[in-house]
């Protein structure tokens, strides 16, 4: 019974389990990673360190320039947490793919392998 | 029984589950590692038997998954009985038992939740054998009573909790015993309801708050940091748990105005309401829900007035520090400002300052978001000296919940005091607190006044670890200084041989005594009016005849010493103007009825010669004894439900003289005496039906003014005591006493004059003259009497 229960498990819920789990870790990733806030935010000043402008065009210039320096590191530091997030999705979809590939096997690999040895 | 097929797949999953358990888990997930590991090594070093022990591990691995995904949680299948009820209940359950419902309660008895429900309502499982019912065909509306209290919490699956409370609720011996607590069917809903949060609060998933690049695009705020608590971070460092008040109306409120274009709130309500937790619930719903463009990702910072207060050295630096952190939270772009006792920031004084010139032009730019928590009093102040800035504010009123609402925020704070303290809050003790707050804690709203008196029951633990009803009690009395709790057997010994003790000090006048003792009773017993004072009386009779006597006598007697007696001469009290000297706060007169009883809230009140009041003042003590309360002048208001008030008049004297001399008794003049009375002018119907009893006092006679006489030698014995010397009177001694000291329009009152010379003089000039030494008895008789 319960070799029976467990392989009922193994390739009912227990299965479609693995692409459940695999969806939930993706969108735990997306909002650890606040993706979505990083997207609308990619181009904006990093943590709003702007110079207002002057009234001269010599201090508008420089707040532009300031500013300007101000969105690159914004958008550096959001870029390279975005690709860490986009190389982390990546491996999570094809450790979710493998392991769906892999899990009805288990069994029969365990098997396999026992044999393979004792032969 | 059929509804209960313990060997269906789910049923028997639930038991493999217990069985294996955390550490079968474990010992599986290790012995797995193990075999793949050391196969793997084997197999690198040519050895074929590794193979082997891979295999062997993959197959550990397979029911150590299963009982990661599956067996430790066993969630529910489908809407059918078997398919919701809960791994716990499941794992308790053994096969081939024929279920009653006293079966059912021996196996789930000791399970956490129903142990939750037993010990909050002080049901011991002792008590509870053969409580229910041992047939068989009681369990199916049992388990549809569950099932009906599970879909009422639309839980997906039936707890231990959910049949425990439909096993209590079944059972008429349980529902007696509850009754007896004091409690109803409701209270254990409660229990329930109570219980059913904190399921709901562990089963919750963690919240995400926006991940690491959140507050990417927002300002850096180091002097916020400095001056200020970031609401929004401590929710989302040490979790968040303002419950049902994070959807609560208050802060439906706050954000409907927010979104609707206010820059500037005044969130107002009295003291314990919840204004700061409304800061909180506030800050937990904008980070845990998706909000309109006025509110994502707002974080709430508290200012402490406190902080900047101590930090500003130099004149013009508190003003420049507020700049600089209205400045930052405006660049910030992601900080609302909450300024909580707000009161702190627009008036000047000690612990204060007048920051309106600096937070105008924030509001008018409507550059950052305020809430200004304040109380509706310091609402009005701020609206009658600067009107120009509460103008500018949006105010939110918060309103006090309902009953059941405040008892479910108290029992959600007991839960946390429980965790903090390592002690059982039973339910019993969080409606005592719930009444007994009420109706002492007349300057705080609802809960905090509940919480409050909580947390001050928590030293008063029975036993050091679980607190009840009683220690409530016992935290309202040692606070307050009154008695709330039920009288112990000495007490109610006392109270019920009340007569007895009052006339060891008073001679004679049995109805007025009786009346008296029969208030106090019922209002010990929890019988009388909570909402009025415990007793009201007018004493009417001659002057000397004992009543105010009688009011000295219940404050010692009942409420422990004759101190306990605030006394007013109604005769100061006959202009207009004097109507303050009753209600002041404080502000203005030093000494009124209000400060008095608010000092001493467990007392007697005693009016003397109330006829002379200004009628305006006769007004308002109409309110006093309807309502037990009077408003003071600075709007709080103070219970006058733990006084015995007691009114005295001499209107009528005469009238009540004649017809004793005509040898009436009271009862049979009493109506038409106060009948002449209204008439006459002298009292109004109004207040005469205010007070609970009207009682008449009669002359004494000769006789009783001899046990007068002695009641006052009494004393001066005790006064005597300190030297060793006493002192006694030859019969005759006292009746010349009373005849010199009688005098029918003053009645007892000229005694003690006559006392005084004839008695005390004497004593003394022997004392003086070394006639009387310590140990002698000093017998006197008339010609000893220097009257």
């Amino acid at each position: 019974m319960f070799m029976l229960d467990l392989f009922g498990w193994w390739y009912g819920s227990g299965w479609a389990g693995v692409l459940a789990s695999t969806k939930k870790r993706l969108e735990g990733l997306a909002e650890a990673f606040s993706t979505k806030i990083l997207l609308q935010t990619l181009f904006s000043p990093w943590r709003r360190v702007i110079t207002y402008p002057g009234a001269s065009i010599d201090a508008k210039l420089r707040a532009i320039g300031d500013n300007l320096v101000s969105r690159c590191v914004g958008f550096t530091v959001r870029f390279f947490v975005l690709l860490a997030a986009a190389i982390s999705f990546v491996f999570l979809c094809v450790a979710g793919v493998v392991e769906l590939i892999i899990w009805p096997l288990v069994p029969l690999i365990a098997i396999a392998l026992i044999v393979k040895g004792l032969i | 029984m059929d509804m209960l097929n313990l060997s269906n797949p789910r049923a028997r999953q639930a038991r493999l589950g217990r069985k294996i358990g955390k550490n079968g888990y474990a010992i599986l997930l290790g012995l797995s590692v193990v075999c793949v590991v050391t196969g793997a090594l084997l197999v690198f070093v040519k050895l074929h038997y590794g193979y082997v022990l891979i295999g062997v591990g993959l197959f550990a691995s397979m029911p150590a998954l299963w009982w990661r995904y599956e067996l430790s949680k066993i969630p529910p299948t489908d809407t059918s009985l078997m398919g919701r009820l809960s791994k716990d209940l499941l794992t308790r359950l053994v096969p081939g038992t024929t279920y009653s419902p006293s079966i059912l309660w021996e196996a789930i008895k000791t399970d956490p939740q129903a142990l939750f429900i037993t010990n909050h309502l002080l049901l011991h499982a002792s008590n509870m054998q053969g409580c229910f019912s041992e047939d068989p065909n009681g369990l199916q509306p049992l388990l549809n009573s569950a099932t009906q209290i599970a879909d009422s919490y639309d839980s997906r699956t039936i707890e231990v909790g959910h049949i425990t409370t439909a096993l209590l609720q079944s059972s008429p011996v349980i529902n007696a015993m509850l009754v007896q607590m004091k409690l109803s069917p409701a209270d254990l809903s409660a229990v329930s309801n109570w219980l059913q949060r904190l399921i709901v609060a562990m089963h919750s998933k963690p919240q995400n708050f926006g991940g690491i690049g959140r507050d990417w695009a927002s300002g850096f705020t180091p002097r916020l940091n400095q001056f200020g608590h970031n609401l929004s971070l401590s929710i989302e460092h040490y979790g968040a748990h303002f419950g049902t008040l994070v959807d609560s109306p208050g802060v439906k409120d706050i954000k409907t105005a927010f979104s609707q274009g206010a820059h500037a709130l005044a969130l107002i309500g009295p003291d314990g309401i919840g204004k700061t937790s409304h800061a909180y619930a506030l800050a937990q719903n904008v980070l845990a829900e998706a909000q309109d463009p006025t509110l994502e990702h707002k974080q709430i910072v508290e200012l402490d007035a406190s902080a900047m207060i101590s930090a500003a050295r130099e004149p013009g630096q508190l003003e420049f520090i507020l700049n600089g952190l209205l400045n930052e939270a405006v660049h910030a772009g992601n900080i609302m400002l909450f300024f909580d006792d707000a009161q702190l920031f627009f008036h000047t004084g000690l612990g204060s300052f007048d920051a309106t010139q600096i937070l105008l032009p924030a509001i008018q730019s409507r550059s950052v978001q305020l809430i200004f928590a304040m109380t509706p009093h310091d609402y009005e102040t701020l609206r009658a000296s600067n009107m120009a800035f509460a103008g500018l504010l949006t105010p939110v009123v918060l309103r006090e919940k309902s009953e059941a609402e405040v008892l479910d925020i108290v029992a959600d704070s007991a839960t946390q005091l429980e965790g903090k303290q390592h002690l059982l809050i039973t339910y019993p003790a969080i409606k005592a607190a719930y009444t007994l707050s009420g109706r002492y804690e007349a300057d705080m709203a609802y809960p905090g006044k509940a919480i409050k008196l909580l947390e001050q029951s928590l030293s008063h633990a029975d036993g050091g670890s679980i607190v009840i009803a009683q220690s409530v009690e016992e935290a309202i009395e040692q606070t307050h200084g009154i008695k709330a709790g039920t009288a112990a057997p000495a007490e109610a010994d006392q109270l019920l041989h009340l007569e007895d003790s009052i006339h060891e000090r008073m001679i004679n006048q049995k109805r007025a005594v009786e009346v008296v003792a029969n208030a106090l009773r019922r209002a010990r017993a929890g019988v009388s009016n909570p909402k009025r004072p415990i007793g009201s009386f007018l004493f009417l009779g001659p002057t000397g005849v004992g009543k105010t006597e009688l009011a000295k006598a219940v404050a010692a007697t009942y409420f422990g010493d004759e101190s306990s007696m605030i006394r007013l001469d109604m005769s100061e009290y006959q202009q207009e103007s004097d109507v303050s000297r009753i209600l002041s706060d404080g502000q203005h007169e030093s000494k009124s009825l209000i400060l008095s009883v608010r000092q001493q809230p467990f007392s007697v009140v005693l009016l003397d010669e109330i006829e002379k009041a200004h009628p305006n003042i006769l007004n308002l003590l109409l309110q006093m004894l309807d309502e037990g309360q009077l408003t003071d002048t600075g709007g709080r208001t103070v219970s006058f439900k733990d006084c015995v008030i007691i009114a005295t008049s001499n209107a009528g004297a005469d009238s009540i003289r004649q017809h004793i001399e005509q040898g009436e008794q009271l009862e049979q003049f009493e109506t038409s005496f106060i009948d002449e009375l209204i008439n006459g002018g002298q009292f109004k119907p109004e207040l005469i039906n205010r007070f609970d009893e009207v009682v008449l006092f009669r002359p004494l006679n000769a006789d009783e003014l001899s046990q007068v006489v002695r009641l006052m030698l009494a004393e001066v014995n005790k006064t005597l005591s300190g030297q060793n010397i006493s002192v006694e009177l030859t019969d005759a001694a006292v009746a010349r006493i009373v005849e010199v000291g009688n005098d029918p329009r003053l009645g007892a009152r000229p005694m003690r004059r006559a006392l005084q010379r004839a008695v005390e003089n004497t004593v003394a000039g022997k004392i003086l003259r070394h006639e009387a030494n310590p140990g002698d008895h000093i017998m006197l008789d008339t010609a000893d009497l220097s009257l």
